[in-house]
């Protein structure tokens, strides 16, 4: 897959946008949830669409970072659709009565820290930790995720929401690896240091410090779910092969980073990492609700309303 | 300022062709309905001060073609809720007549437009109107010496004319798709429409410039709900605006020089953010640092303080001056929308996120169609050439005033005449005094023409694209100030002070004298 015309993707974009209102969420076809389902499908749900509201959140500060105009204005857009993503989730979960009034599903705890961490730290972070960290999470717990979703429900309206929501999805996939590219692009040692060394910068640190137990988090709660845990390995190792596929790819050192990082979690007998991520993701589970500050309010703009 | 891409002009200048060369043949063979030594086009502030000036200067033979029903331009046309100038009214006025009853620090549009008519009365300019006159065309007889006015009743004769019609008088709707599918009542803020009850109704404001930041208080005060729709945030400063004491107005009645010292140090505060605004100063980092405590001081929440916060220097678009903005947005019936528009829809506006949000009425505040490369109707100057098709690469004029081609024609707030930090009228003031002294000139020296040399204009804009490349304006962002191109056919680069010099000179070296 070449590079794209980041000009021509913005068109393209603007030119396929859609509403939650394109889709009739009375159609029939919500009773194809079975009861067995509905339980594990409620959180596996919850899940999703708090990836999605996060990764949007990672969107909007990649906007504020973006080398370009073009970038910033699509990163604005992906930032708006990742929303749409989880407000089309809700609605979905609206759909099977699996929310009470106007209740918005509460995060799992490191979700919730990861939360925290995006709407104070996000903003101020390089484009490149971002850009290769999202299409990280987007290639592997959205793909991955949704992939399973639309293999064991029925339902045909989940279906067609899917179907828009992974159009969307190749385009920031599409993006995101043409980003990575850019930033790996006549990399000279000086310039690789210099984007290394974030890596010191504790806000950094403490990002990491979230998304680790996260990712470990999900996977024990996809597993849970009935995923199987090769699965999730395909899709993380699929961002390895695309992301290195070319050598800009390949001189971007997040890239490497990331990549290495995935070849962790992938790799169930590395002890000396998934011990103490495990350990963290238990400890976390500890952490008492009200000993985290208020939810931010970008938070609340999530709704399943198609109509405002 | 704003919000979604505007209506622009292509289409204009073929259509401006065809129109053109249609009424050249129809001039010819109408009767002239009037002649005069000046034809001024518009009766807004720069045509009345033209006209008083002029007419001080004993000419008296003059005509005002306006397309409206009175007078008062841009202050007539707009008349929404909260219209006010952001520039105080004391800086705000000409010097040559000044108004002691301004009643507050930053008049509403109202008390300004009250001050036009006052100006239109006091000095007996009415009769000199020609209402609902609008110009279709202009072409200049260089055998005769005269510019022939095609207007919608008539043709007009006149050896000078004055280009006054404004640059920010054609309101321009956003070019959204689905625009015409909306079937709710639909506003713009340059023609507002005052027989609408927006009481317990739900609006959406798109745009978030001058015009919006104004508008948006007074419907929050109103409407049942409004969402305020925003592409780009502005820099906000806070606006101290406060009424004025009766002691006050006293004093400068009794001592005008009292007034005229305020005014001065009005001036010269304003010169002085030039240096924060226009150029990247020490100064602009201070100015944005103003910027953003207002920000801070008055919204509390992290994220729609992130919301507001431009990521553009400051000055590079129009700085926004309100106290009563942030609080506006904060209100339980007021959201602020960042998400992009989609498209607009049968009953409201789609954003990207997916959500389709019902209005009962929608106000554009997204501005005017600022003509950066064309005219606002056809001009046609020495030898056929036509002005709108010189300017297809953005538009160049001497001085701002004049055009080499175009004799006796002088156009107030023309190329490179925008100023950025201080009251246009006092670069409008600046242009009048010169365009009196050009026309006068005609007159003393018995001149048919008098026309700008090509080589004297092509030096003017060198230098002006020279120094405008060092300025905020053309630091990366985009601002109606700029074409699509980047081109900034607008803005001058410099003091108040550094305008007027350059007007006080009128160097006759430049141009080239016609004998009668």
């Amino acid at each position: 897959m070449a590079s794209i015309d980041l000009e021509k993707m913005l068109v393209k974009i603007k030119n396929t946008q859609w509403s939650l209102a394109d889709i009739d969420w009375e159609a029939p076809g919500a009773e194809l949830i079975t009861e067995e389902q509905w339980p594990k499908l409620k959180e596996f749900m919850s899940d999703l669409m708090w990836i999605e509201h996060v990764g949007a959140r990672a969107f909007a500060a990649m906007a504020k970072k973006a080398p370009n105009d073009t970038l910033r204005e699509i990163y604005s857009y992906f930032h708006a659709e990742e929303q749409r993503h989880a407000n089309a989730e809700m609605a979905l979960m609206k759909r099977w009565g699996m929310l009470e009034g106007d209740e918005i599903p509460e995060p799992n705890i490191n979700l919730r820290l990861v939360i925290e961490w995006l709407d104070r730290y996000a903003d101020e972070m390089p484009v490149y930790v971002l850009g290769t960290v999202v299409p990280m999470l987007e290639i592997a717990l959205d793909g991955a995720l949704c992939t399973f979703l639309l293999e064991t429900v029925d339902d045909p309206v989940c279906h067609q929401a899917f179907e828009k929501i992974n159009d969307d999805e190749s385009r920031h996939l599409g993006v995101g690896f043409t980003v990575m590219e850019m930033q790996g692009h006549g990399k000279t040692y000086i310039k690789t240091v210099q984007m290394l060394a974030p890596l010191l910068d504790p806000r950094l640190l403490l990002g990491i410090a979230s998304y680790f137990p996260l990712l470990n988090k999900m996977r024990d709660n996809v597993v849970a779910m009935g995923l199987p845990e090769e699965k999730l390995y395909a899709a993380m190792n699929k961002f390895e092969k695309i992301g290195g596929r070319t050598a800009d790819g390949r001189r971007n050192p997040w890239f490497q980073i990331i990549r290495h990082h995935a070849r962790f979690v992938v790799d169930r007998s590395n002890r000396a990492y998934h011990v103490p991520v495990d350990a963290i993701v238990r400890l976390t589970g500890y952490i008492p609700r009200r000993a985290l500050p208020a939810v931010p309010s970008w938070v609340k703009e999530l709704t399943y309303r198609p109509a405002a | 300022m704003s919000t979604v891409s505007e209506t622009r002009k292509p289409r204009r200048k073929a259509a401006a062709r065809k129109t053109s060369s249609a009424k050249r043949v129809k001039s010819q063979a109408e009767a002239v309905v009037s002649r005069s030594e000046v034809l001024i086009i518009g009766a807004g502030f720069a045509g009345l001060g033209s006209a008083i000036r002029l007419r001080q200067q004993g000419i008296d033979d003059i005509v005002i073609l306006e397309r409206a029903t009175d007078v008062g331009g841009t202050w007539r046309d707009n008349t929404y809720p909260g219209a006010a100038c952001d520039i105080p009214s004391n800086l705000y006025s000409f010097s040559f007549a000044q108004n002691p009853d301004w009643s507050r620090s930053f008049s509403g549009g109202s008390e300004i437009l009250r001050y036009v008519h006052h100006l239109a009365d006091h000095y007996q300019l009415r009769p000199l109107v020609r209402f609902e006159h609008n110009v279709e065309s202009m072409q200049y007889d260089e055998q005769q010496g005269v510019w022939r006015v095609q207007t919608s009743k008539g043709l007009f004769e006149g050896r000078s004319i004055v280009m006054a019609q404004g640059p920010l008088s054609n309101a321009s709707l956003p070019n959204i798709t689905g625009i015409e599918d909306y079937q709710g009542h639909k506003i713009h803020s340059a023609m507002w429409d005052h027989d609408y009850d927006f009481t317990g109704k739900r609006v959406a404001v798109v745009g978030t410039g001058a015009s919006g930041i104004q508008i948006i208080p007074e419907l929050v005060r109103k409407a049942g709900f409004v969402k305020v729709f925003q592409r780009t945030p502005g820099w906000v400063l806070p606006r101290p605006d406060f009424e004025t004491p009766g002691w006050n107005k006293a004093l400068f009645r009794r001592l005008p020089a009292s007034q005229d010292a305020l005014r001065k140090a009005l001036y010269l505060f304003h010169e002085s953010v030039a240096l924060g605004i226009i150029w990247d100063t020490p100064l602009t980092g201070l100015v944005e640092r103003i910027g953003r405590m207002h920000l801070r001081m008055q919204v509390k929440d992290r994220w729609l303080r992130r919301q507001l916060t431009p990521d553009f220097r400051i000055g590079c678009k129009r700085v926004l001056m309100s106290s009563d903005y942030y609080p506006a947005l904060q209100k339980e019936n007021c959201k602020l929308i960042t998400w992009p528009i989609a498209r607009l829809s049968e009953k409201g506006i789609r954003t990207v996120e997916g959500i389709e949000h019902q209005f009962d009425c929608i106000v554009f505040a997204t501005g005017f169609d600022v003509s950066h490369s064309g005219t606002p109707f056809p001009v046609t100057g020495r030898d056929g050439r036509v002005l709108g098709e010189e300017w297809s690469g953005g538009a160049q004029a001497y001085k701002s005033i004049n055009v080499s081609g175009y004799p006796n024609l002088y156009m107030t707030f023309g190329p490179n005449s925008g100023p950025g930090h201080n009251s246009a009228l006092v670069y409008m003031e600046a242009q009048i005094d010169y365009l009196v002294r050009g026309i006068q000139t005609l007159r003393e020296r018995k001149l048919k023409a008098l026309d700008v040399k090509p080589d004297a204009q092509r030096a003017f804009n060198r230098d002006i694209q020279r120094r405008l490349a060092k300025t905020n304006w053309n630091s990366g962002c985009k601002s109606w100030y700029l074409t699509e191109d980047g081109f900034n056919a607008t803005m001058f680069p410099g003091f108040a002070t550094q305008f007027a010099r350059q007007m006080a000179e009128f160097d006759m070296g430049d141009y080239t004298l016609s004998p009668v």
